[in-house]
């Protein structure tokens, strides 16, 4: 690992990186705009500009070098000796923020970055409280970039991450300079709007309010949103996400750094794909029906109910008569926690994997890369965590169903009680699937929305969004990711944990973190979760 | 002094000098056919030895330059810079006109010294006449075996090609002149790597502007030491000067590197004197990207040196432009500061920033909206431009500083009095003006 010196300070960095990075890894807050680890260097906003300790032409004793150097455009070399903490580098920053300010509309009372924008927070630290500018602005248009981002081109500073991004990440170059100079706008081609399945990352990595996303434009103030962290369940990829939440409603999702998996990115689908947590068609009760009466149990009798109706099953028709159907969307512990409670009940019971959705191919970008030079993928398996729920099934050992397995046997009348559990976001119940009901004489169905299968149900529980629930996923690489909840179930849902908690039989609070700990002991996988690598938030 | 006997303009007068007989007729070619003897090494050493400095601007040694290309390339380009986008600079145009061919020999000459396949002359959009003069030199040069796949029947090839610009000051910056050859905004790029590891295409390239290219023959026919005979140690060689203002005989002329801008502008060779009723009272001596001269400074020598002793950039292209008596130093910083302000690329900060707001202000000052202070502002933006190394990406930006800073610092008096006279409503209105 090679070292260097930072304003007198000597550091330790990965190699291959810049000295911006190195010193943002280490602390420093650096100040710039163009430059992002994920992007090609452009070194063109000159706010990270440093002194470098350089041999003399002359005499080869080492010296600060007249010239000012971007820090982003520097390779760390071991040894290397440079400085932010200079008059010269000082009174650079100041002056570009006096630049950056000249024409900018500060409108931040209506502007969605306000509070998470670079440009107050340098402006904060580096600018002066009252600008020079005595001279009417040039005033730049708002525009309707695509269907789902605005570009505010008055407040835009032309790091052109976003057109890098297009370019480098998306491979659809939709972004582009129109004009010089200080008219120099990003703008889109004429009939080719911003419209592609990653655009919304330009959102992200625009470091000003000049790219807004249309979905959350003037929802919220974002010092008023908590984030929690999360994992997306959009496809098997599992992206690192960050849910942004405020008063038990999600307002947007952003990525988190992975660089095992999403990088800096995330796809639009998973970045939208958060709607039906807010639904109101949502099941928000359990169901019990008894015969033609329909009544909702309370939460603490359901554990004892659900275990006396399925022992009533086992002995009245037998070992062999149980199935339970677990889902890709569920998380590891859940499903560990349901195995559980039914392999206890009945030890011969069947465990079905529940259907996998798939969409399309899987797209690669930039569009059209192959190999090495993929950079982001959004896969076709539209499911969070079947690696996870085949591993715990594979481990728990006995007799095993794929779905179509499942649906086949129950509409032969193989089993007599079942365990169905959906939490889908979309209609999964298919044809095939919504006729098995009446085979069952005891039919748990665990879902969010109602299908063809709870409204047959015996009992119905209601099931929690990802967002309402932690536990882990396991995506398409294998690796044991985390999630936390972010908000609250709706009114009368109890967590699915927590209920297949109590309901397997064990006392007190659901942690995922606590269940793990017990898998361990029989799935060494569940040791350890994969964990990004912590990273400033202002490195990248 | 000895009668200047001029080298790069000896074919000024000829009759039908672009054609290619008369051309070899007045010894055009040999030097080519004597490099083709030579091996490229000892063409790039006799350049490097003659000391020829680039006479686009910066004045960097060409043979030094060409010595950068990595020695295990198998593909360089070399771009030859025609772009000739400063103000008041017309030298490149004059050698065209005069004698495409020496352009044409020199370029094959230090393809051959560069191990060059394929040379793109970057011509600006606005030469329409030169175009087709300098085409009809390639076409018949490629007739005469001087171009094409045997150069003269030696296995040396070389493919040469007019690319045309559209219109931008910044595309005479070399790795500008690149990106526009590649068919992108003519960015300059972040440097290293320089051009000469990877330049046109991310290949070798070397790029050279015409008036330097125009010396190679001359340096390979009668050596360097020939070269390095005329003018100063520091700045050897022939040299194009122009001059433009109310002078006598605006134009562009040839000497050594030993005249004065007095010189230019007085000697009957040369401008020929100021217009009856006309007086010097500033020049901007070399394009207008290295600042101004005040009517006491003429004596300044125009060569590589002397321009920084006089608070200038360098010699730059070379053309003086003159401002007489009669002329608002608050136009002339207008008219300065619009150019940089529309010609600014906008990649940097403090280009794309700096150079507009100065237009804006020298936009008020010249209407009668000035005050005291914004001349300080020009001048501190000025400075946070350029001034200090490595503040942007090209040099445009230490372009626009130069002559902003001088005319402020040089004609403040007058500036200043010009504000102070103007009606004093404005002057108030603003001084009450502040804030974002």
């Amino acid at each position: 690992m090679p070292k260097i010196t930072i304003d007198n300070r000597e550091i330790e960095c990965r190699k291959g990186i810049s000295v911006l990075q190195a010193a943002l890894e280490a602390g420093w807050n650096i100040p710039h705009y163009c430059a992002h680890p994920g992007l090609r260097v452009v070194a063109s906003c000159r706010l990270c500009l440093m002194e470098m300790r350089m041999p003399d032409p002359k005499t080869q004793e080492p010296t600060w070098s007249p010239k000012l150097v971007p820090a982003c455009q520097t390779p760390v070399r071991d040894g290397q000796v440079v400085r932010f903490d200079s008059d010269r580098v000082r009174q650079n920053v100041k002056r570009c923020m006096e630049f950056f300010l000249l024409d900018h509309p500060l409108d931040c009372p209506v502007c969605d970055q306000a509070g998470e924008c670079h440009l107050q927070d340098y402006s904060y630290r580096f600018g002066e409280a009252e600008s020079r500018m005595v001279d009417e602005k040039l005033e730049k248009p708002k525009k309707d970039i695509g269907p789902r981002t605005l570009l505010y081109s008055d407040r835009c500073v032309l790091c052109t991450r976003c057109i890098r991004f297009t370019q480098e990440i998306s491979g659809t170059h939709e972004l582009c300079l129109v004009n010089r100079g200080t008219r120099n706008e990003i703008d889109v081609f004429p009939g080719k709007p911003l419209d592609n399945p990653l655009q919304g990352n330009v959102v992200d990595i625009c470091p000003v309010g000049s790219l807004i996303d249309k979905d959350f434009l003037f929802k919220r103030r974002v010092w008023e949103l908590e984030s929690a962290s999360s994992i997306c369940p959009g496809c098997a990829r599992g992206c690192f996400i960050r849910v942004d939440h405020c008063d038990g409603t999600v307002y947007r999702l952003k990525p988190r750094y992975n660089p095992k998996v999403n990088d800096w990115w995330i796809c639009d689908e998973g970045r939208f794909g958060w709607k039906y947590v807010h639904d109101d068609k949502r099941i928000t009760a359990p169901v019990l029906h008894r015969g033609h009466e329909k009544t909702t149990p309370k939460w603490e009798e359901l554990p004892e109910i659900l275990r006396y109706r399925f022992e009533e099953q086992m002995r009245k028709n037998g070992p062999d008569k149980v199935v339970a159907m677990l889902s890709p969307f569920m998380a590891c512990e859940e499903a560990w926690l349901l195995i559980k409670f039914i392999r206890e009940v009945a030890p011969q019971a069947a465990l079905a994997m529940g259907p996998v959705s798939e969409d399309g191919e899987n797209q690669h970008f930039p569009v059209g890369a192959s190999g090495d030079a993929v950079r982001f993928t959004i896969l076709k398996e539209k499911c969070p965590n079947r690696r996870g729920i085949e591993l715990l099934i594979g481990a728990a050992g006995g007799k095993t169903l794929s779905f179509e397995e499942f649906v086949e046997k129950s509409a032969a009348g193989d089993f007599s009680a079942g365990w169905v559990v959906g939490g889908y976001p979309a209609e999964w119940v298919d044809k095939a699937a919504g006729k098995i009901a009446p085979k069952f004489e005891l039919l748990v169905v665990q879902d969010i929305f109602p299908n063809a299968l709870t409204d047959a149900a015996t009992i119905i529980l209601p099931s929690c969004a990802w967002v309402e629930r932690e536990g882990s996923f396991v995506n398409s690489t294998g690796l044991i990711q985390p999630f936390e909840r972010a908000i609250s179930p709706p009114e009368g849902v109890k967590r699915d944990g927590q209920y297949l908690y109590e309901i397997a039989g064990l006392d007190g609070l659901y942690r995922a973190g606590r269940v793990r700990e017990l898998m361990n002991a029989t799935i060494e996988e569940f040791a350890a979760v994969f964990e990004a690598p912590p990273m400033p938030a202002h490195a990248h | 002094m000895a009668a200047y006997e001029p080298v790069l303009l000896r074919n000024k007068g000829v009759e039908n000098s672009t054609a290619l007989k008369v051309y070899e007729s007045r010894g055009g070619y040999q030097a080519l056919r004597k490099a083709l003897k030579m091996n490229p090494e000892e063409v790039v050493e006799e350049v490097k030895r003659a000391n020829l400095r680039g006479r686009g601007g910066a004045g960097f040694p060409a043979g030094v330059k060409w010595g950068f290309l990595p020695k295990d390339r198998t593909v360089t380009y070399l771009c030859v810079n025609s772009d000739e986008s400063e103000p008041p600079t017309f030298s490149n145009r004059v050698l065209i006109e005069i004698d495409p061919h020496m352009l044409v020999e020199g370029t094959i000459i230090t393809a051959y010294a560069t191990r060059a396949q394929v040379a793109y002359i970057y011509m600006r959009v606005e030469f329409h006449e030169q175009f087709h003069i300098l085409q009809k030199a390639i076409d018949e040069a490629y007739a005469a075996g001087y171009l094409g796949s045997k150069v003269l029947g030696s296995d040396f090839a070389l493919e040469c090609y007019i690319h045309r610009g559209a219109g931008a000051y910044v595309c005479g910056e070399e790795t500008g002149l690149i990106e526009s050859i590649e068919g992108k905004r003519g960015c300059p790029r972040i440097k290293p790597p320089f051009p000469a590891v990877e330049g046109l295409f991310y290949k070798p390239t070397v790029v050279n502007n015409v008036e330097t290219l125009c010396n190679v023959p001359h340096i390979i026919e009668r050596g360097a030491d020939w070269f390095t005979g005329i003018g100063p140690q520091h700045s050897t060689g022939p040299k194009l000067f122009c001059i433009s203002g109310p002078v006598n005989k605006p134009g562009c002329y040839e000497g050594a590197m030993d005249i004065t801008v007095r010189d230019l502008i007085e000697r009957e060779d040369m401008g020929g004197g100021m217009l009856p009723g006309k007086k010097v009272k500033g020049v901007l001596p070399g394009g207008v990207s290295v600042g101004i001269l005040t009517a006491d400074e003429l004596d300044m020598k125009m060569d590589f040196q002397d321009p920084a002793k006089y608070g200038l950039l360098g010699l730059g292209t070379a053309a003086a432009v003159v401002i007489d008596q009669d002329t608002d130093m608050r136009s002339v910083l207008r008219n300065m500061a619009r150019f940089y302000g529309t010609e600014s690329c906008g990649q940097c900060t403090q280009c794309r920033e700096g150079t507009a707001w100065m237009h804006t202000i020298a936009r008020r000052i010249e209407a009668d909206g000035g005050r005291i202070e914004d001349l300080d502002i020009i001048a501190e933006t000025a400075r946070s431009m350029g001034m200090m190394p490595g503040l942007s990406i090209c040099g445009l930006s230490d372009g626009a500083t130069y002559p902003l800073e001088t005319i402020v610092k040089k004609f403040h008096s007058e500036l200043e009095e010009s504000i102070r006279a103007q009606s004093p409503t404005e002057t108030d209105a603003l001084a009450g003006a502040v804030g974002h």
